[in-house]
């Protein structure tokens, strides 16, 4: 398989971050060998411990009287964790675990707590879990657990099985965070904070019904993994797929997708600043994009239509119109319809007539 | 933006986006490349249009925007995804693309699509006017079957071009799948949220934006829950959160005690509860529709091993007697009239033994009690488009098919 899976990416990603990540997928198509692989290439000892067959007292601590007091005793993997100094905490099962056990994970997820053991930050925390509509025994998850983890949404691609089978599993590629990553965190998270404001409403959004509650939803705790994991993700110089999944899967999919726009559009060049200095103007390349950043630029002389930002509007159609008629062509009519009276009519818009004539729209 | 050598194509997406200012954002998002002798212009689901340049060159700038346009809408309504899940095989991907035409055709030819040749309506179909494309595809299967061998299987959109593996899923040899230059399948989604920004934008002005296209836009933005997967994890929590099902107690020692101490710790208990299911039955209900989340109910109570249990009571303003059934076809809808649900779960309560969580499925027409009866959960369903909600005491479901 020559390209990487995005969803091996993004577990490599989130496992580097040390951001507690959840795969979902169906028994059987290799999550826990992946997990296990991942350990194996990234160094780290891994300790699988299956959540459905543990009691809490394996996760809060075994009770234990010693003179006089409750001690809550760390049961042996976390020992051998806490020994090691790194590693990885592997919880299979996750949704098939009762929820008092869930209850128990709460604290060993987010703060790597066992008993009055803490586990050292080098340990990574991974789990897996079926969707409960595939297994017959399955929970939903508790909003407060799934608050705390990243959900990935494993899938098997048909050709990698094959290949696979064939040829031998190939090795996962771990991505490889650089010394002083955390500095782009900083970035991110202004970036985050800039589209709260813009949106203040995601800040914080429960689920509103049970089946979503088991799934990643915004909140402040979501959110600040969102900014981290995309860090994570550009200094590891991931794909875009990857990154877009690590985000979906820490805020969900309604915030997700509504953040992933508001960054596309962030990119855009803003138009009052393309309007007092024509020429520094960069056509984007895709077209969307293009059309995008020159509608923007004509509504923003259609509201204000001075005789100085229509010439300014009519430069930069003038400079997109060589590689992109079609798209400046459209912004073109909105400039012509708002012509300010004491304006001459530009150069530039003998330009538009050929494109025009043979749409038949002159 | 990278050459794409097809003459004229400046011009017709001119026309496109200004014909159809909403899809524009679609329409240059496309990307648009040569591919001499395939003796079409095709799409594939990463955005990529591949032209014949001397196919193309024959029409007009409308013919290519309005082709463009069409192709567009393949992407948008995600025809190739849909075919797979429909399950298309490759001899029938040309009937396939006849329904997704008859899909985006309906409602676009008569708003000025300009498509050269002869475009598939529904009426080619013998079909009306709005369906989805799977159902326009049924309704060829069905009319194949009929026909059976071979013959009658002609018509005037033979003469019509294969819209690519955008439209039918199925990959064409020499198109690769995101590999190099498409769109990879995240951006899609946003192009597509941004063009259905753009068509409930423009549907400010009324008249402008074909029904179906916003119809689709809407489904977009405010994707539909799926009802069956809330009333499951509903039910599930119910039952979960009223039994302790499967949790930890302190009423009985654990079996790790003898090796534990002086230590208590908790056991494992699983209480079963009684589950009773309360069905609104007066005129205003759809029978199909409570029959379909009567068995839905009956399923997922199965699945968590509670089938023996549930007792079903029918209740309009008065309540008949509580049947054990285990089977939905068993249960009688004996009823009419008004309608008051309260009356209901009143009866559901006094059950002995009292239900643990009660299921009640409604129209919500009815008046509630003021508070939750004491010691159980109430799960509604609410049947049916428009249903007013339930109390905030209740956990409710909304069930539109």
């Amino acid at each position: 398989m020559s390209a990487q899976n995005p969803a091996v990416e993004a577990l490599g990603v989130a496992v580097a971050a040390r951001v507690p990540v959840l795969l979902w997928g169906a028994p059987g198509t290799g999550k826990t060998s992946a997990i296990r692989a991942m350990a194996g290439a990234m160094d780290l000892p891994c300790e699988t411990v299956i959540a459905s067959i543990r009691e809490p007292s394996d996760f809060a601590g075994l009770p234990i009287v010693v003179g006089g007091e409750v001690r809550f005793a760390p049961p042996a993997w976390a020992r051998r964790l806490a020994e090691a100094g790194r590693g990885l905490l592997f919880l299979d099962e996750l949704s098939t675990a009762p929820p008092a056990v869930q209850a128990a994970l709460l604290r060993v997820v987010l703060e790597r707590a066992v008993g009055d053991l803490t586990l050292p930050d080098e340990v990574a925390v991974v789990a897996a879990a079926n969707p409960p509509e595939q297994a017959a025994d399955g929970w939903d998850l508790s909003a407060p657990l799934a608050n705390r983890l990243c959900h990935l949404a494993w899938q098997t691609e048909p050709r990698a099985v094959a290949d696979g089978l064939a040829g031998g599993w190939s090795a996962p590629v771990v991505p490889v965070l650089p010394d002083g990553w955390h500095a782009e965190e900083i970035l991110s998270r202004g970036l985050v904070a800039a589209f709260l404001h813009v949106r203040p409403g995601l800040a914080c959004a429960p689920p509103s019904n049970a089946a979503a509650a088991g799934r990643g939803w915004p909140s402040p705790r979501t959110w600040e993994m969102a900014a981290r994991l995309m860090a994570a993700a550009g200094a590891a110089g991931i794909g875009d797929e990857a990154r877009s999944a690590l985000i979906r899967g820490a805020i969900g999919d309604g915030a997700g997708v509504e953040f992933l726009a508001w960054l596309v559009e962030m990119d855009l060049p803003d138009p009052e600043r393309v309007l007092a200095d024509p020429a520094s103007f960069r056509l984007p390349e895709r077209g969307d994009r293009a059309y995008a950043a020159l509608a923007a630029i004509a509504a923003a002389v259609a509201a204000d239509p001075t005789a100085a930002r229509w010439t300014a509007g009519w430069q930069v159609l003038g400079l997109a119109a060589d590689t992109a008629p079609d798209v400046a062509a459209v912004a073109a009519r909105v400039l012509a319809r708002c012509r300010p009276g004491d304006a001459d009519p530009p150069a530039e818009i003998r330009l538009f007539a050929p494109v025009l004539r043979d749409a038949g729209l002159l | 933006m990278p050459e794409h050598g097809i003459e004229g194509l400046a011009a017709a997406r001119l026309w496109a986006a200004t014909k159809f200012p909403y899809l524009a954002t679609g329409v240059f998002g496309a990307q648009v490349i040569a591919d001499p002798g395939s003796g079409t212009l095709s799409v594939d689901e990463s955005w990529r249009m591949h032209a014949d340049p001397e196919v193309t060159a024959d029409w007009t700038a409308a013919q290519l925007g309005s082709v463009l346009i069409h192709h567009v809408c393949h992407l948008l309504r995600i025809h190739g995804e849909r075919a797979q899940d429909t399950g298309v095989r490759p001899d029938e991907a040309a009937d396939w693309i006849r329904a997704a035409d008859a899909e985006i055709n309906d409602d676009l030819v008569p708003a000025g699509l300009e498509l050269p040749g002869r475009p598939v309506l529904p009426r080619d179909l013998r079909a009306e006017d709005g369906l989805l494309a799977e159902q326009y595809f049924a309704g060829i299967r069905r009319q194949a079957a009929r026909a059976a061998e071979s013959q009658a299987r002609s018509g005037p959109w033979l003469d019509w071009l294969d819209c690519g593996s955008g439209a039918d899923g199925i990959p064409r040899p020499g198109q690769g799948q995101g590999s190099e230059g498409g769109l990879p399948r995240w951006q899609a989604d946003l192009l597509r949220r941004q063009v259905a920004q753009d068509v409930i934008a423009h549907s400010k002005q009324p008249g402008t934006v074909p029904a179906g296209l916003l119809r689709w836009a809407e489904e977009i933005l405010t994707p539909k829950v799926n009802w069956r997967a809330v009333l499951a994890a509903e039910l599930r929590r119910a039952v979960a959160e009223v039994s302790g099902a499967v949790d930890y107690s302190y009423r009985r020692p654990s079996r790790r005690s003898a090796v534990a101490g002086p230590v208590v710790l908790p056991a494992l208990r699983r209480p079963v509860p009684e589950v009773a299911v309360v069905c609104d039955t007066s005129g205003s209900m759809t029978e199909d529709l409570l029959a379909m989340v009567l068995a839905e109910v009956e399923g997922l109570l199965r699945a968590l091993g509670l089938a023996r249990q549930v007792r079903v009571l029918a209740c309009d303003t008065a309540v008949a007697p509580a049947q054990r059934v285990s089977s939905a076809r068993q249960v009688e809808l004996i009823g009419g009239g008004g309608t008051d649900m309260g009356a209901g779960i009143g009866a559901a309560a006094a059950l002995r033994p009292r239900p643990a969580v009660t299921v009640v499925l409604t129209d919500g027409y009815t008046p509630w009690p003021a508070a939750a009866p004491k010691g159980m959960r109430v799960v509604v369903g609410l049947l049916g488009e428009g249903a007013p909600d339930a109390p905030p005491w209740t956990r409710s479901v909304r069930v539109e098919p």
